[in-house]
């Protein structure tokens, strides 16, 4: 086990020769990261955003164009991927198709001239690791494993050498829901159990909190925020941040501040602030974000923003339900209780100011936001 | 089977169309297949009856002299071949097994690196560069590839001089050695394509696994990739060597000495001795040249031929029959079917 660092790096790619497109394309701009001994850390962003090659970069399946990469102290910026000692796990599995499951674990040991005795004990060590049934999966030809399976293996094949790092590219995407969620777990529990350093990519805000001690969101290239998930959900740095983390998404409205009041636009209507928010923010326009949880609902016009309902969302499992409605033209959701009445046709929504984020008009920076609550 | 829908095949008009197919699939199979048959029939004939008029189907007295005299053609016709049969046999299966073992390994690389390990700007170009051979019909490149065999790198009869002295060039002389047919046959674009082919289809992260377990880049080609591409490895080398055991205008062209000849150029002396004495006509005619007579005389018309043409058939009807299992899952895999 070792810490990792990340300094600077930034990656790029060149268009092929002959493509009408001749500008380089960035993978990576200046990313900069620290994960401590035995962290897991969730790497998160939408698709095209580097954070694969975050980690490719990490594991030195690709080079750094500048900037550096540690694992303790040791700089293995220009050290193959072969010397690393990382581990990973693919999103395909990626096992070795002509060899049976026990030969994809094997390779390792083959290509290291390691020792039949070695191998044998570690083996057998992963496979009382891995579980129930995990025997019977060594000895089948890699093609007849489902999908699942395939994950087990490829994890086996990954923490039978006792990795400096972990590194997981989207593991359990391609599995269905409720293997993924088996997997997770299991994942979760060896790497608690040894303690490994590991950067898990996932496309899923609900896995990479599930998985990471620490989140990094990726966007462009850049890791725009990186934290606990309460840091990324009570202080986002900007829009996107608070966007990306919750489900349904935040609801952002365009907003100005006249005074002590402020007036969403959409709707022309003016709300009365709490006097501690009008002395943090600045007159004129902004966006008001307020997540589903954060609206006070009311049925009877008590002064708050009128809804148009357009569905009411019951989440039978969580033991809630989500209102969908209109302010003007804008889609906004709230959190309400699961007996809410469908023949509701409006509601009128009260922002709870102690749960508002704040963001600027022009850019997506946030200007003020609630903080971490002291929850206990 | 997917040509026909699995539902409703029992409607009369699928019926009719199915049987339709069917018989055109055997007529395609039979048409195939008569060839063959002549072939083997011809040659278990005797000599007069393999071209008697009207021809029989098949010999009344079926006999191997056809067989036994083709393979002693050298001691009957000293001046016909110099050299005894199965020295043309063993010359064709060196520069078979030659250019296999040159071909296979090179034109794989090429292509596992152009698919794989060269990433970035100079991919599409190099691509080009190796395909380009194929955009030449090969019979327009034959005369520089003859010239360039006699003095290579020059495709000139005669080696420069070096610019201010009277001495020439060192130049590498391949003409007329069993080299000239295997060294230019070392890189095959059309193989490169269905190598290229396959290679991409193979995730990255497979190799990026494996490089994370630590193999080098040797190993993981020798290790993961090579195992995983049997199939095309067997379409690859099963064109490479019906390609060069059937060559012949190429051998012709560069060898000149007939202890190095091929098979093909044997049986086109033979064959040409044959037709040439109006073998069409009758046997009368046949005893006319020196050169065969001795052979006619025995019994040897066209059923010797035959057998030619059986034996020089055969190996690659063989290597087909052994890899016939990874032939068939390759040649799905190029999508020829």
């Amino acid at each position: 086990m070792s810490s990792v660092t990340v300094e600077n790096v930034s990656r790029q790619y060149y268009p092929l020769l002959g493509s009408s497109e001749t500008r380089p394309v960035s993978g990576l701009v200046n990313v900069s990261m620290k994960i401590a001994d035995g962290e897991t850390v969730s790497v998160v962003g939408p698709s095209g955003c580097g954070k694969s090659t975050l980690l490719k970069v990490i594991a030195g399946l690709e080079p750094a164009d500048s900037g550096r990469i540690l694992y303790d102290k040791v700089d293995v910026t220009n050290i193959s991927p072969q010397a690393r000692g990382v581990g990973m796990v693919f999103q395909d599995y990626a096992l070795y198709p002509s060899k049976e499951g026990e030969d994809n674990l094997s390779y390792y040991f083959e290509v290291r001239k390691k020792t039949e005795e070695e191998k044998q004990q570690r083996l057998k060590e992963v496979a009382e690791l891995m579980g129930i049934g995990f025997d019977l999966l060594m000895g089948r030809q890699v093609d007849t494993l489902s999908g699942g399976e395939k994950q087990r293996v490829g994890i086996a094949r990954c923490i039978v050498r006792d990795p400096n790092v972990f590194l997981m590219d989207e593991p359990i995407s391609n599995l269905d829901a409720k293997l993924r969620e088996r997997t997770r777990t299991e994942i979760k529990r060896l790497l608690k159990k040894f303690g490994i350093t590991a950067l898990y990519v996932t496309h899923d805000q609900q896995e990479a909190i599930f998985m990471g001690d620490r989140i990094a969101v990726m966007r462009a290239g850049q890791v725009v925020q990186f934290g606990t998930f309460d840091e990324l959900y009570y202080s986002p740095v900007d829009l996107f941040v608070a966007t990306l983390i919750g489900t349904p998404p935040m609801n952002v409205l365009p907003a100005e501040v006249q005074g002590q009041s402020l007036c969403i636009e959409s709707v022309e209507m003016s709300l009365p602030l709490p006097p501690e928010l009008v002395d943090k923010l600045p007159a004129g326009k902004l966006r008001l974000g307020v997540r589903p949880e954060g609206w006070l609902v009311n049925q009877a016009p008590t002064g708050g923003i009128p809804v148009v309902v357009t569905r009411v969302e019951r989440l039978f499992t969580e033991r809630a339900a989500f209102l969908g409605g209109q302010i003007g033209r804008l889609f906004v959701n709230a959190l309400v209780a699961l007996d809410f009445p469908a023949e509701v046709k409006q509601v009128f929504l009260t922002p709870d100011w102690t749960q508002a984020h704040f963001f600027a008009a022009d850019s997506e920076t946030a200007i003020l936001t609630p903080g971490v609550p002291d929850l206990f | 089977m997917s040509l026909f829908p699995l539902v409703g095949r029992k409607q009369p008009r699928m019926r009719v169309a199915w049987s339709l197919m069917n018989i055109l699939l055997w007529l395609g199979i039979i048409l195939h297949l008569i060839p063959f048959f002549i072939m083997i029939s011809t040659s278990l004939k005797p000599a007069a009856e393999a071209m008697a008029m009207p021809p029989t189907l098949w010999p009344k007295n079926p006999t191997l002299v056809g067989w036994s005299l083709i393979w002693n053609i050298s001691d009957i016709a000293k001046s016909l071949l110099s050299q005894p049969l199965s020295r043309y046999f063993l010359n064709s299966t060196l520069m078979t097994l030659g250019t296999i073992i040159l071909s296979i390994p090179v034109t794989s690389l090429a292509a596992y690196a152009t698919s794989k390990l060269i990433k970035g700007r100079a991919t599409k170009p190099l691509f080009i560069f190796f395909i380009g051979t194929l955009m030449l019909p090969g019979i327009v490149t034959l005369i520089p590839s003859f010239l360039l065999t006699r003095n290579f790198p020059f495709p000139l009869p005669v080696p420069p001089n070096i610019p201010g002295t009277d001495i020439a060039f060192p130049t590498l002389r391949i003409w007329n050695t069993i080299w000239a047919v295997i060294l230019p046959a070392g890189f095959s674009a059309s193989n490169f394509l269905l190598f290229k082919g396959f290679f991409d289809g193979i995730p990255d992260s497979i190799i990026n696994a494996a490089r994370v377990d630590g193999g080098s880049e040797f190993n993981i080609f020798r290790r993961i990739i090579v195992p995983m591409s049997l199939p095309v490895y067997a379409v690859t080398t099963y064109f490479t060597f019906g390609g060069v055991w059937d060559s012949y205008l190429w051998p012709l062209v560069v060898i000149q000495d007939s202890a190095i000849a091929p098979l093909t150029l044997a049986i086109r002396r033979i064959s040409d001795a044959f037709s040439g004495a109006g073998t069409t006509s009758t046997m009368t005619a046949l005893g006319a040249s020196s050169a065969i007579a001795p052979l006619v005389e025995q019994g040897l018309s066209w059923n010797g031929l035959m057998v030619l043409g059986l034996l020089q058939a055969l190996p690659v009807f063989i290597f087909f029959i052994f890899a016939r299992e990874y032939l068939l899952k390759g040649v799905r895999i190029q999508g020829l079917k």
